[in-house]
């Protein structure tokens, strides 16, 4: 037996039984691009959730605010908090967003003190216009690439939100995908324009120098404002982002039930269809047996046609909703904080391998109906 | 021709015994009863032997033809094919024989539709491991060659006459070379030029390349084709030309 010939069969069946193919092949498309989706959305999430052990980024934010436009606090305790041991790096930043609530179109203004944001964030890296150019200008802006691709901006192009005029001077992209949805301005214009005031700030971001210290300088910072005016909240990076943009990570974990259903209609999909093509083929399978085919070469047939069709309807579902995210570039936003959906390719490999897998899962019924039929009594049938 | 090989001269036509069945019986079970189609039936065939099998419908032919052609097994009995006891064969192994050993044609020729006429005579090659693709290739051309189908090798079923379809059958059956074709009423569906052509190209298997044939068929033409001819009746069968001169019978 030349097994290698089996799924040069299997693809025939396929091939040559075009419209139901392509209709099973579309349904595994959209079942897989769902599921792409709905992985993309949880593994965006994690990534800037789930704490790691070389975190070391912790946010300042006002005790019992979540919303940038009421965490207020003062843009002085950046000495306090600069002098205190363990931390490297301060950055007070003003936070400006158009809407608070879950969203998919935030727009957020990060305002920092322009000569320290090049120190604080040594991986942004300026893509087009000018480094230099935004720090001559009061109004500048760096403008994320997503955010830019969104809004169609590019240097030299001024634009209004969140009632603030500026100037793009250039466009940054950065590792980190937060960095790529948000436009850095002047702290000083921001806090004019936004009308907070000089001397106020939503947040300071502090980076330490060991991951290890990361809690116990949170708390030597909470302890300092205790008893201030303004008393501080400290998390990680990642602890802030899970419990401030609340709503939206409850939004995401409800999409894994759509993720699951998506799985199970495609498996549904395949062995319907594939189910159909073994009852519609048993004499088939009754003469490739009177020719000398095995039963388990029958069988097989029904399998390799079960993962090729996967195969097709993965790579057409997984590639389209890597494209379509990576073209749209979607941004979730809760509470000033956006969630970037970024494509990725573990998810996508893994989702084809799910697919195939599905298509495997699927075939192995219709596989064994077409196999174990008895010959004499199905070459008898009309 | 390559692909088939005359058996050598000293082989006696007839003589030597291809298929023996000795008190071969086949039972099913249909519902609470228990149909016997065949019944302590005895048969021999010579190598390179053309027989025809008659009788009124439902009197087991199809079912003697499974038997010989090792997609069933008999109930009880014995049934020898080429010396190899087919009733000793498990089903795994019976698929392996059928594979190098026996050619079937069907009434309703039964290729497979999505296939083209080249890749349906292929199918049985690409059960051989040891042929190459060129080999399995210029075995079918043969094969297609030898039954007047080299143009349509690339035609699906769907664009061949009846009589094609039942051409491309047989190329399908003999382009493994068995020693073994059974023919289940293979003219029954076509007109009678395209019947001629058929029975025409089993009697030159018969007599040019020794292969052994057993033909079932309910028109008495085309089992003139064939060397001999029996008829099966109520489980049994009767030699229809030697039954009056060889053996005294009943009345
Ligand atoms: N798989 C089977 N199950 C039950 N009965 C069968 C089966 N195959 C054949 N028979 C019965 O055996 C008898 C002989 O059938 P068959 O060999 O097809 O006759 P013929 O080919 O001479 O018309 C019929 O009565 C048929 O109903
Ligand atoms: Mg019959």
């Amino acid at each position: 037996m030349k097994w290698l010939a089996l799924p040069g069969i299997s693809l025939k069946q396929i091939t040559r039984h075009r419209f139901r193919s392509a209709l099973t092949v579309a349904g595994v498309a959209t079942g897989m691009f769902l599921y792409t989706a709905v992985q993309t959305m949880q593994h965006s999430l994690a990534a800037v959730t789930q704490s790691g052990a070389d975190d070391n980024t912790l946010i300042v934010y006002r005790e019992n605010r979540f919303c940038p436009t009421t965490s207020r606090l003062p843009e002085h305790y950046l000495l306090d908090i600069q002098r205190i041991e363990g931390v490297s790096e301060v950055i007070p930043i003003q936070v400006a967003v158009n809407n608070c609530g879950a969203s998919l179109d935030v727009i957020t203004f990060r305002g920092v003190p322009p000569e320290s944001l090049a120190e604080y964030n040594p991986a942004l890296t300026v893509a087009e216009g000018s480094f230099e150019q935004w720090r001559g200008r009061t109004d500048g802006a760096l403008v994320g690439e997503n955010f830019a691709r969104r809004r169609g901006l590019s240097p030299g192009d001024t634009f209004e939100a969140v009632g603030v005029r500026v100037y793009v001077a250039g466009i940054v992209h950065s590792p980190l995908t937060q960095d790529n949805n948000v436009a850095y301005v002047h702290l000083s214009f921001l806090q004019q324009s936004s009308r907070v005031g000089l001397g106020v700030v939503t947040q300071f971001n502090v980076r330490v120098d060991n991951p290890e210290l990361l809690h116990s300088v949170a708390r030597r910072i909470d302890e300092l404002f205790a008893s201030d005016a303004a008393p501080t909240n400290t998390r990680p990076e990642k602890a802030f982002f899970a419990q401030t943009a609340r709503d939206l990570i409850e939004m995401i974990a409800f999409t894994r039930w759509l993720g699951l259903g998506a799985v199970l209609a495609v498996l549904g999909l395949v062995a319907n269809a594939l189910l159909l093509a073994a009852r519609g083929r048993i004499k088939e399978g009754a003469i490739l047996q009177t020719l000398g085919f095995p039963r388990i070469a029958v069988g097989l047939i029904m399998i390799w046609e079960g993962a090729i069709l996967g195969l097709l309807g993965g790579m057409a579902g997984c590639l389209s909703a890597v494209c379509f995210f990576r073209f749209k570039s979607f941004t979730l936003g809760n509470e000033g904080l956006t969630l970037a959906l970024v494509p990725n390719w573990n998810v996508t490999v893994s989702g084809l391998v799910l697919a195939i897998t599905l298509g495997l899962i699927a075939s192995v019924w219709p596989a064994i109906v077409a196999s174990t039929k008895p010959v004499v009594s199905s070459l008898r049938q009309g | 021709m390559t692909v088939f090989n005359p058996p050598t001269s000293s082989d006696p036509h007839g003589k030597e015994v291809f298929i023996r069945c000795r008190n071969v019986s086949k039972s099913y079970r249909k519902g609470k009863t228990i149909v016997t189609p065949l019944e302590a039936l005895d048969l021999d065939v010579g190598r390179g032997e053309f027989l025809a099998l008659m009788g009124p419908s439902g009197s087991g032919k199809t079912t003697l033809l499974n038997l010989i052609a090792g997609i069933d097994s008999p109930t009880t009995g014995e049934l020898w094919v080429d010396k190899q006891n087919l009733a000793s064969l498990k089903r795994g192994q019976l698929t392996a024989w059928r594979a190098k050993h026996c050619g079937y044609i069907f009434q309703l020729y039964h290729l497979v539709p999505i296939l083209t006429a080249f890749e349906n005579v292929e199918l049985p090659l690409l059960l051989d491991r040891s042929l190459s693709r060129k080999e399995r290739h210029s075995k079918v051309a043969a094969a297609l060659d030898l039954v007047g189908l080299a143009n349509r090798a690339d035609h699906r079923p769907t664009e061949l006459s009846g009589g094609q379809e039942q051409r491309v059958a047989i190329a399908r059956a003999i382009v493994t070379n068995p020693g073994l074709l059974v023919a289940d009423e293979p003219t029954g569906d076509l007109d009678r030029k395209s019947a001629t052509q058929v029975l025409d190209l089993l009697r030159e298997f018969s007599s040019e390349y020794r292969k052994t044939i057993v033909m079932v068929t309910h028109d008495a033409v085309a089992a003139n084709a064939a060397q001999r001819t029996l008829h099966l009746e109520k489980g049994q069968l009767v030699e229809q030309v030697q039954i009056t001169t060889s053996e005294p019978t009943e009345v």
